[in-house]
């Protein structure tokens, strides 16, 4: 079997989903939308997967399209929540997981999906961040992803604006700002995969083309590293079941949409 | 004195209902992202040459980015704009920012609910449950914070959201202005609740009797006004009709991010012809052939 980076990147988003989860995605977020579909497909089919801008229940979509508000979303759901629906749910903390990404995170996972330069007057006003700055604030846990690590622009040690709410802001951390959510777990990137200690990332495992050199010079915060567990600090490779799974619900291929070219010649066997 | 819309016949001209939309009202965008949008109205008061918007919402996309590539927005706080990871940013909104001609109060999916909420339970404000220590808060001098009376916590609040009124966008509707949408409804049952008036367009007025069999979303007491605009969407779907037309969005896009002459090109072909000659320019078979097979469906998308 062989595959390419794409591929094993929505594998390691996949495997942040324990199984008998509610868990989410927002839109803007073709990677962890796969990934969510990956993860019900192989090792959490008791997972609830709230398909992101339709609010569609345990969906079976023979593609994902491009566009997250799309009926093609819907299919075989008995059941679509209401916008409302979903939210409340979210604040009230019946949602475990979301999936959550961001032009600039920081070390303790607060992400900037306002505006690089800050605001008002914002160098590159990036979309915005949907209801990110609330339900950050509740959701069980956070799996945060960037696809441009690499650029050295992504993980920066202070942030241009702050839209969402990872383990500590300047005001404080979350028992201080009285949030009951649990913050960022997991921080996967397209060079390694981080966990979160005492609040800050901190990096365990690697893809195997990566080095550890290029993971310091593309960090801009505190990098902190624990190498070791059962993978030995390499992401393990994905399976023939997840590949399966991947390529059966995003023929379309537009988890690609999130990387360089670059990255995307990346291949694996 | 109620402030519904009482009447038995609100039909109107394109041109009628947009001229209840004045310079400088508050807005709501009904649909969201490239879903159900209002885009004959928007299109409608671009050709009225509207000033001065403030828009509110939810996830939106050309609907904003048109408004604010003409000068009509003075204030965006939808709480994003862009076309997800298909097509990028909104080319006229990021250029607008940057440039400080369009005043960005980003907001939050949760707090516009909750203002909107706040507006139809008519009490002054409501707590919102994150906010609280991010930059948003920051951008939004009205927001407030107040300490729970029964718990002690500390909580962002946040003041009635009103809009003068929501631009509405249904596949059906009657000539009392009940109307039908399919899911998701987004936000627009709340913003027609909170707003002053709804002015909506359908793709097909019914009599009430079809409307009332595949079920009234929206009461026509809301709604002061309804036009048929068929493909009143487009370029955004409106399932079952019409799936999202790529290569017009992507065009807008092109559009947008050169300015000047293929911008001018773009509004003059789309907007200042007016919507008859704007139908005749959809690419019907395209956007209708979703229904045909799983195959023809991803087609759309290529």
């Amino acid at each position: 079997m062989s595959w390419t980076f794409d591929e094993w990147f929505v594998v390691a988003l996949a495997r942040t989903v324990r199984d008998r989860e509610v868990v989410f995605h927002g839109f803007a977020s073709p990677c962890a939308q796969v990934a969510m579909h990956v993860a019900k497909r192989t090792h959490a089919p008791g997972s609830m997967l709230v398909e992101g801008a339709t609010y569609a229940l345990d969906p079976t979509p023979v593609f994902v399209p491009p566009t997250s508000n799309d009926l093609a979303l819907h299919r075989d759901a008995v059941y679509r929540m209401r916008f409302e629906e979903f939210f409340d749910a979210a604040c009230r903390g019946d949602v475990d997981r979301m999936f959550l990404s961001g032009g600039q995170i920081d070390g303790h996972g607060n992400t900037n999906v306002t505006a690089i330069g800050g605001m008002p007057q914002p160098k590159v006003k990036l979309g915005g961040g949907g209801g990110g700055c609330n339900i950050s604030a509740t959701i069980g846990t956070l799996t945060v992803w960037t696809t441009r690590h690499r650029s050295g622009r992504t993980l920066v040690p202070r942030l241009d604006f702050l839209t969402d709410i990872g383990h500590r802001t300047p005001e404080g951390d979350r028992a201080a700002l009285g949030y009951p959510g649990g913050g960022p777990e997991w921080l996967v990137t397209e060079l390694g995969v981080f966990d979160f200690d005492g609040g800050h990332a901190r990096l365990r495992a690697l893809f195997p083309d990566v080095t550890l050199a290029e993971v310091e010079a593309a960090t801009g915060f505190d990098l902190r590293v624990e190498m070791g567990g059962p993978a030995e600090g390499v992401v393990a490779p994905p399976t023939d079941a997840e590949l399966a799974a991947l390529r059966a619900v995003d023929p379309l291929g537009v988890r690609r949409a999130e990387f360089d070219d670059a990255e995307l010649k990346r291949e694996f066997s | 004195m109620t402030r519904f819309h009482l009447g038995a016949d609100k039909r109107a001209t394109l041109d009628e209902a947009a001229a209840l939309v004045t310079d400088g009202a508050t807005v709501a965008l009904g649909g969201g992202l490239c879903s159900r949008l209002p885009m004959a109205l928007v299109r409608a008061l671009i050709r009225a040459g509207r000033r001065d918007l403030h828009l509110v919402g939810s996830a939106h996309s050309i609907d904003v980015d048109l408004l604010v590539a003409v000068g009509a927005v003075k204030v965006c706080e939808e709480s994003y704009v862009g076309f997800e990871q298909d097509l990028g940013l909104a080319p006229a909104f990021r250029r607008a920012a940057r440039a400080g001609t369009l005043e960005v109060r980003e907001s939050c999916c949760v707090t516009v609910l909750t203002q909107l909420r706040a507006a139809e339970m008519g009490v002054p404000f409501l707590p919102v449950r994150g906010v609280k220590g991010t930059d948003v808060e920051r951008l939004h001098p009205e927001y407030g914070r107040v300490r729970c009376p029964f718990t002690g916590d500390e909580l962002v609040v946040v003041p009635p959201l009103v809009p003068d009124v929501a631009l509405i966008h249904a596949p059906l509707g009657d000539a009392a202005g009940n109307l039908h949408l399919d899911q998701p409804y987004v936000l627009d049952e709340r913003f027609a609740h909170a707003s002053r008036a709804v002015v909506a367009t359908v793709d097909e007025l019914v009599p009430t009797s079809a409307v009332a069999a595949a079920g009234v979303t929206i009461p026509g007491h809301l709604v002061a006004a309804v036009v048929e605009a068929p493909y009143g969407a487009h370029p955004s779907s409106c399932y079952p009709g019409y799936a999202y037309d790529r290569p017009h969005l992507a065009g807008w896009v092109a559009a947008a991010s050169a300015g000047g002459d293929e911008l001018a090109a773009y509004l003059d072909r789309y907007v200042g012809r007016g919507e008859d000659a704007y139908r005749a320019a959809v690419d019907v078979d395209r956007i209708t052939s979703w229904s045909d097979s799983d195959e023809a469906w991803m087609e759309v998308f290529t």
